[in-house]
């Protein structure tokens, strides 16, 4: 069987035949879905003068977080206080954390509507569920020192800086991919 | 025309966070349609028999850098005014390697976490519970790593301009590259397809 | 032709279409570059309705109540900037004016030594989109002549009396003193050099921070990252 196989587009076999919306349909075009996502991105240049993100949501969240429980600790922390600025505005007012918020109202949108909405945990067929969340934990926490350093992740930097020919964001990507390929065979267990 | 609009006044930073709902309703309407909620299909691309996160992100890339080489061309939009990241280059080199890892060990992204957790992925939302313990973590930490956190020039860099070719060309050269990428990518599929078409 | 194109697949004529707009692009300049275009006749509205200047006494006022929402340019050199300065004014030579970092929505109020070097910086910012761009009439020589060492009668009826009060104290704030009209008539009087007032005597106001390396203006914004 090649990736064409019914399996191989996210559908599982019995479902190739039935009714689209009550079986999950098979995942839009890439190049596609790629050209939506390029001009959702081009969008934002236009309407904002700026690009898409995600983590630095998370910052924000956690500055306020932070500051609500211990206010004091948060602001003598050089880089929580960046995130609470002079204190006039709530760290939550931020233009990524409302973007964050939209992209998982949209993730929503289009899963319900595929028919792929489903509460489960993706993992390969050699680990276990328990084991499989506590690595979902450990790539959260390593991504977010990744993203810390760099300025961003993959929207922020690479889709953002990548169209916009930034250096440091061009950079960052090729070191993503080869991080990632580099660790992919020891971690064949988790996904194969 | 005046773009982008909100660098020229046309609207305020109240209505400034409701288009970055809608923006990001769009992002993750894309991104889910894409598969892109599935750390399955996502790691695939490391295991090389489905290459999708590079092909979208790379068209995303060049469809938006097209949009904006033209658009600037024209004179539709200041692309002076649209704000780009500063480069730390040591940081965001390392900060890659560590993300790189960090996909492949938990399977997403940020934003790709955000799109799980929402269309019910449970190690989705451990992911994005791992992600503020992260962050916390390096808040914390912030004094130690401060020095190399902030080595770097710091300043907006763009390719053509530190290597002083012209845009256009640098333009041109990644869709070469991107079109280029999409035929091996599909021939890498075809090779390394797997019997259950993971 | 169109057999071959009608057997292409959506892929091969999507990867056509971006290989086509890219050969395009080649030729692409799209950052503006310093190239501007100038409305005349708004700018000339602008001058003739005087809603191109701020007054040295009102500057002086804002300074004393703290307002945090503007912006004071010295646009001098820096060692003139480092010799003496308006508090809470920063720095931004001529020459520098372009890659500064100031917002385009921002009140930024320009002054240089007498008024030229403000006029033309204020044609420049105006041209390139700057809304809220202000000149200080009369630069630095009237903010001495006003502000510091304002001139006072030396008898002053009753109503002169309160509003020579006020300028006192102002120009006492501002590390000055007045002069009396009478010395400044008899051709003496002159204004004393003007050094940077010595701290205890600089008005103790919160200026809002400036920003580093020209970055994001204004009191500390809190930064959001991507």
């Amino acid at each position: 069987m090649t990736t064409t196989s019914a399996e191989g587009l996210g559908v599982p076999m019995e479902a190739a035949h039935a009714a689209p919306r009550s079986r999950p349909q098979a995942y839009m075009n890439p190049y596609l879905a790629g050209i939506g996502l390029g001009l959702v991105l081009l969008a934002s240049f236009v309407l904002v003068g700026r690009g898409l993100g995600a983590s630095g949501a998370f910052n924000s969240v956690i500055a306020w977080g932070v500051h609500a429980v211990a206010p004091e600790h948060a602001k003598s922390n050089e880089f929580m206080a960046g995130y609470l600025g002079d204190g006039s505005q709530s760290p939550l007012k931020s233009w990524l954390l409302f973007e964050v918020i939209g992209v998982f109202a949209g993730a929503m949108f289009s899963g319900l509507l595929a028919g792929r909405a489903k509460v489960m945990t993706e993992k390969g067929p050699r680990v276990s569920v328990r084991t499989r969340l506590a690595m979902a934990f450990a790539g959260g926490v390593l991504m977010a020192f990744g993203a810390a350093f760099a300025r961003g992740c993959t929207s922020g930097q690479a889709l953002t800086g990548g169209a916009l020919l930034n250096l440091g964001s061009w950079a960052f990507m090729m070191m993503v991919f080869a991080g990632a390929y580099a660790v992919a065979n020891f971690l064949r267990w988790e996904w194969r | 025309m005046m773009a982008p609009f909100f660098k020229y006044g046309m609207f305020g930073d109240e209505t400034s966070l409701v288009v970055a709902f809608l923006i990001g309703i769009g992002f993750g309407f894309f991104l889910e349609r894409a598969g892109f909620g599935s750390a399955r299909k996502l790691v695939s691309q490391f295991y090389l028999n489905d290459l999708a996160v590079f092909k979208v992100m790379f068209t995303a890339i060049v469809t938006a850098m097209l949009g904006v080489t033209y658009l600037g061309w024209i004179g539709w939009l200041d692309l002076s005014l649209v704000y780009l990241v500063p480069t730390y280059l040591m940081p965001q080199i390392v900060g890659g390697l560590i993300l790189g890892v960090g996909f492949v060990v938990g399977g997403y992204c940020p934003g790709t976490s955000v799109a799980a957790t929402a269309t019910g992925r449970i190690d989705g939302l451990v992911y994005v519970v791992g992600i503020f313990a992260g962050m916390f973590a390096f808040a914390e930490m912030y004094p130690l790593v401060k020095g190399f956190y902030l080595s770097g020039a710091g300043v907006a860099m763009t390719i053509p301009g530190t290597f002083d070719v012209p845009y256009g060309v640098v333009v041109f050269a990644v869709v070469l590259m991107a079109v280029g990428g999409f035929y091996g990518a599909g021939l890498l599929e075809k090779k390394f397809a797997t019997a259950a078409g993971e | 032709m169109r057999n071959r194109m009608s057997t292409l697949t959506l892929n091969q004529k999507l990867a056509l279409a971006a290989v086509l707009l890219g050969a395009i692009a080649l030729f692409a300049a799209p950052y503006p570059g310093s190239r501007v275009t100038l409305d005349a006749k708004e700018l000339a509205l602008a001058v003739a309705k005087e809603a191109d200047h701020v007054e040295a006494p009102e500057l002086a006022a804002w300074i004393i109540e703290s307002r945090a929402d503007y912006r004071l340019i010295d646009l001098r050199s820096e060692a003139e900037y480092a010799q003496y300065h308006i508090p809470t004014a920063v720095n931004v030579p001529m020459g520098n004016l372009t890659d500064a970092g100031l917002g385009r929505q921002e009140t930024l109020v320009l002054y240089s030594d007498g008024g030229i070097h403000s006029a033309q910086a204020w044609m420049l910012l105006k041209a390139q989109g700057y809304k809220g761009v202000y000149m200080l009439k009369g630069g630095l020589e009237e903010w001495k002549d006003r502000v510091v060492f304002p001139v006072l009668a030396d008898n002053p009826t009753s109503e002169q009396r309160s509003g020579d009060e006020r300028l006192r104290s102002v120009s006492t704030f501002f590390g000055g003193q007045p002069r009396s009209a009478s010395a400044v008539s008899a051709g003496g009087g002159g204004m004393p050099g003007m050094a940077m007032p010595t701290a205890p005597a600089l008005p103790k106001v919160t200026a809002p921070p400036s920003p580093a390396g020209g970055a994001k203006p204004g009191p500390a914004k809190k930064k959001e990252g991507c």
